[in-house]
């Protein structure tokens, strides 16, 4: 059965190609330069948030030159196809199974040779559920690293928009968590569930309310969302010399 | 005159003679006892006696004495004449009185009785030109004498006559290369040529320039300016690189004979080879007016390979490539992501964002040609580029710079590049009407150019090249394109309509390389994901860049030029180093581009050659070897053969050449043949001849002997013995 919205695109659609035959569009523009990959582990909760890809994806489109996929794909770390993945998304609420040593190695290879992993505890519980899971298989991957505080100076915080503070569902926590490795962040986590601030029901609305701060919170969170996904794309493009002035004089204003 | 001694030579040991002449003596005593009773004492004894003489004479044969005769000779002293024919030499002498050789062929060829008439007659005479080389001559061609050629070496040249010749006799201005610590035992007297009073000349002395220059960093030439005569003259010095004046400066001669030297620094803009030339205007009066400017080689390298990359979206492409580049310290690189286009909306004021205005005036207008490589990755010239740009970026790749496309969605032919100068210089054409296509997976495969190409050639072994490309993971997505002719397509994906994916060109002095897809990317992940590592990845990044970039490490054929710059009419060699033996082919070309004779021969180790030719004039040279996949060409400047010349006579040395060998310098008045004969009566030659005659050959010591023995016959038949 088809959606209302599906069918106003269909038709908006249809009546750019009558009213203007001439017109020619890329033929790459329906192709995705970005979609999100969530994992699907054992244990826990691992889709809590069903319906956030489309509305950041919109927002992406509409802020952005990147061209995204509005529908995510499902994955398993043993998917021959990860290291193909340009985004790995992981959430949950609760406690899940711990990896295997080959799903770690895995990740481990993926992370540290360029892949990007975006993860969130969605309960935005410190040392529980996922929040403990996630830690603990990160220090199993990387046993030299913890998660830290991501500095305000990060390019994460200025890729596209300047954010000072991180917005979400909830507020538990102002800023970014990452493992840095050399001057890239292959893993940037957060608790403030981002993703429940995205989600908009297929009739427009949207699914969580963000508390304490409402629409700004929900907007900061979109903000950060786009620019994670910028991050994740052109890595600390924004830290080379030639923004700083421009930046600067920004952030003074 | 000493009597004449007499030698022994024992034609028997010693012991053997004394041992006979026991043994006659014994004999003799023997015949005594015999005879004595029938002869008497008296008789007895004369016989004996008489025995015993031809016995001793006889056996005294065997010591073999013979008589040394000796006789001294006088013989006439050996003479060599050397008339310095260094280019000097061809200098005026004095003020309108020819040249200094002109003054030497005088002379030795003027008056009624010519000098080397004279000398001939008296002595053993030998003239030599003395030049480059030391060439004998008849004493009639002293005429057909010319100044060419190189400085002579004095050294050398009296160690080839030593043990000939007994006196030196040399005509010089005194320009001549001369070792003073070498003794040959020739006594060389000097007759100076040339004047140094009134001598006006102005040259470069020496030029200090450093083997390497970065591109971007001051250069500092040191140029050392000698006049002659032009005491107090302030002239500017100039520095210029082919016909482009670099810098200049003034410099203020002191006291004649003086020397100045004047700090002269610039900065090079491109890489390669520059042909600078250093040099002083000439000035009124001046005896040589080709010192005046010398021809330099200098080689500009970049300490840093600067990229100016344009990128049309954010991409895993992008991050890839940014990486690559981030992680090589010889890169310096500077890009830009188009992160909104005109048609996304942006929510926020512009306190709460990052963005910045692409500065496409300061790039394309002020700032091209500083970048030694311009990327766009999948990037749409509209409306970013200004209607001229894109000619700039022709006029960039067209001077030198390189030019790399990386594909995309955004690389498109209309609307996009079609009818923009960059078409043009691209390697390839849009086909169809679809541009970019995002098919089903797409593999890739070498080309036979590929399989050959520095660019794709990532692992030495021509097998396990061919098995790593045909290994790479897919390509979801890539522009539909086909080759001109121009181009050369390295990588080409399979299936039945094989579409260029890797191609590379070249347009004026620059090189272009198109990559038609924006999934490169995939090769690093896909390899990583294998097991494999990400150095294919990185390896085919770095080559594309240095291959563009003309970085000579990556060319298969490299020229190695000597340390010492070479000189006219000597052989220049160098060193080529080539991966395709047998295939190589030379030409060299001179300063007036006329191709010249060359010579290419196998310098030993395998694709290694010593390539030579003979530079008849200075002059920048250009060495083209060309091979199956390209060319590359090298230049060597040859100074020219006045251009280091110092023309001042120089009879200050000719004194220290005389002094250091015991001869004499001579002045203007002094007679010639009266001096050269008074140096050599002192060097007159004599010799003793030593003869040995053996005695025993002679009649005259035959005759004792027999005397002795026919005595004693005589005497024995009259007493009755016989």
């Amino acid at each position: 059965m088809i959606s209302r919205r599906h069918f106003l695109s269909l038709g908006l659609g249809l009546a750019a190609v009558l009213l203007f035959p001439g017109s020619r569009l890329p033929h790459c523009a329906a192709f995705p330069q970005f979609f999100f990959a969530q994992i699907k582990y054992r244990g826990g909760e691992w889709d809590p948030n069903p319906e956030f890809v489309e509305p950041i994806t919109e927002e992406l489109e509409l802020r952005t030159s990147i061209i995204g996929l509005k529908e995510r794909r499902i994955t398993t770390i043993g998917d021959p196809d990860l290291f193909y993945y340009p985004f790995l998304y992981m959430a949950g609420r609760y406690e899940f199974e711990p990896f295997t040593f080959q799903e770690r190695e895995i990740l481990r290879r993926y992370l540290t040779y360029g892949g990007f992993l975006f993860a969130e505890d969605t309960m935005g519980a410190k040392g529980f559920g996922f929040d403990r899971a996630f830690n603990r298989e990160i220090k199993e991957i990387f046993p030299t690293q913890e998660l830290k505080r991501l500095p305000p100076d990060h390019s994460v915080y200025r890729s596209f928009y300047l954010v000072d503070n991180i917005g979400g569902r909830q507020r538990v926590n102002p800023f970014l968590e990452g493992i840095t490795i050399d001057n890239w962040t292959p893993v940037i986590y957060s608790v403030n569930d981002l993703s429940g601030a995205w989600a908009r029901d297929r009739f427009g609305k949207w699914v969580n309310e963000c508390v304490p701060g409402g629409e700004a919170q929900r907007s900061s969170a979109f903000k950060a969302g786009i620019n994670i996904i910028v991050y994740s794309l052109t890595s600390d493009y924004k830290k080379d010399l030639i923004h700083h002035p421009f930046i600067k004089r920004r952030q003074n204003l | 005159m000493s009597p004449n001694p007499i030698t022994i030579a024992p034609i028997f040991p010693l012991w053997l003679i004394i041992l006979l002449l026991a043994l006659g003596s014994a004999a003799a005593i023997f015949q005594y006892r015999l005879i004595r009773k029938r002869l008497g004492h008296n008789k007895a004894l004369g016989l004996s006696l008489l025995r015993l003489a031809s016995i001793s004479l006889l056996i005294s044969f065997a010591l073999n004495p013979s008589r040394a005769e000796r006789r001294e000779h006088e013989v006439s002293p050996a003479l060599a004449i050397l008339v310095d024919t260094s280019p000097s030499m061809g200098l005026l002498a004095h003020a309108g009185k020819g040249s200094r050789l002109d003054e030497a062929k005088s002379l030795l060829n003027g008056g009624a009785t010519p000098l080397v008439k004279s000398l001939g007659e008296k002595y053993e005479l030998k003239v030599y030109g003395f030049g480059e080389a030391l060439k004998p001559i008849e004493t009639g061609d002293v005429s057909r004498l010319k100044a060419e050629g190189k400085k002579g070496d004095l050294t050398d040249a009296l160690g080839k006559l030593a043990g000939k010749n007994s006196l030196a006799v040399l005509l010089s201005d005194g320009n001549l290369k001369w070792e003073g610590n070498k003794s040959t035992g020739i006594p060389v007297i000097a007759v100076p040529l040339g004047a140094s009073d009134g001598y006006k000349d102005l040259l470069i002395k020496r030029v200090k320039i450093p083997a390497l220059a970065f591109r971007g960093r001051e250069v500092t030439i040191d140029v050392t300016v000698k006049g002659y005569g032009y005491s107090g003259l302030t002239l500017p010095v100039i520095l210029k690189d082919g016909e482009r004046l670099l810098t200049a400066k003034n410099v203020r001669l002191g006291e004649s004979p003086g020397e100045e030297t004047v700090s002269l620094s610039f900065i090079p803009e491109a890489v390669g080879h520059h042909d600078l030339s250093v040099s002083i205007p000439p000035q009124f009066g001046e005896s040589l007016a080709s010192n005046n400017a010398v021809n330099l080689s200098l080689k500009v390298v970049r300490d840093k390979i600067r990229i100016l990359m344009v990128t049309g979206s954010p991409s895993l492409n992008y991050r890839f490539l940014r990486t690559t580049f981030k992680n090589d310290p010889s890169i310096d690189l500077l890009s830009f992501v188009i992160l909104r286009t005109p048609s996304n909306i942006l929510n926020v004021p512009v306190q709460e964002q990052s963005l910045i205005p692409f500065p496409v005036e300061t790039l394309f207008s002020k700032e091209l040609k500083n970048f030694d490589l311009l990327i766009f990755d999948n990037f749409r010239p509209h409306p970013y580029l200004r209607a001229g740009d894109p000619e700039k970026v022709r006029e960039y790749v067209k001077e030198g710079g390189a030019f790399a496309v990386i594909g995309g969605p955004n690389f498109l032919g209309e609307g996009g590049y079609a009818g923009t100068p960059i078409e043009e210089i691209l390697p390839v054409r849009w086909v169809g009407k679809e541009d970019y296509r995002r098919d089903s997976p797409l593999r890739v495969k070498l080309s036979r150019a590929g399989t050959a190409h520095p660019i794709t050639r990532l692992s030495s072994d021509e097998r396990d090249n061919l098995s790593l490309w045909r290994n790479m993971p897919p390509l979801d997505g890539v522009n539909l394109m086909e080759p001109k002719r121009s181009g050369t397509v390295l990588l080409e994906s399979t299936g039945e309509i094989s579409r260029p994916i890797l191609t590379v060109g070249s347009y004026g002095k620059g090189r272009v390389l198109v990559l038609a897809t924006d999934y490169s990317w995939k090769w690093y992940m896909g390899m990583v994901a294998a097991g494999k590592g990400n150095w294919p990845y990185l390896r085919l990044v770095e080559r594309m860049v240095r291959w563009l970039t003309k970085d000579s490490g990556l060319d298969p054929v490299q020229i190695t030029l000597p340390d010492r710059a070479g000189a006219v009419g000597q052989e220049a060699e160098f060193r080529i180093r080539g991966s395709e033996e047998g295939t190589i082919s030379l030409s060299v070309f001179n300063p007036d581009g006329v191709k010249i004779g060359s010579r290419l021969k196998p310098a030993g180790k395998p694709g290694e050659f010593l390539g030579s030719f003979l530079p008849e004039k200075g002059g920048t040279y250009r060495m083209k070897v060309e091979t199956r996949t390209g060319y590359l060409e090298e230049t060597m400047a040859i100074p020219g053969l006045l251009d280091d010349l110092d023309g001042a006579p120089n009879h200050e040395r000719l004194k220290t050449i005389s002094a250091s060998t015991g001869g004499k310098i001579l002045g203007r008045d002094d007679d010639l043949l009266k001096e050269i004969q008074a140096y050599a009566a002192r060097a007159q030659n004599r010799f003793v001849e030593e003869r040995r005659l053996p005695l025993w050959a002679k009649l005259y010591i035959l005759v004792p002997i027999l005397g002795l023995l026919g005595l004693e016959w005589y005497l024995r038949r009259r007493w009755g013995l016989i």
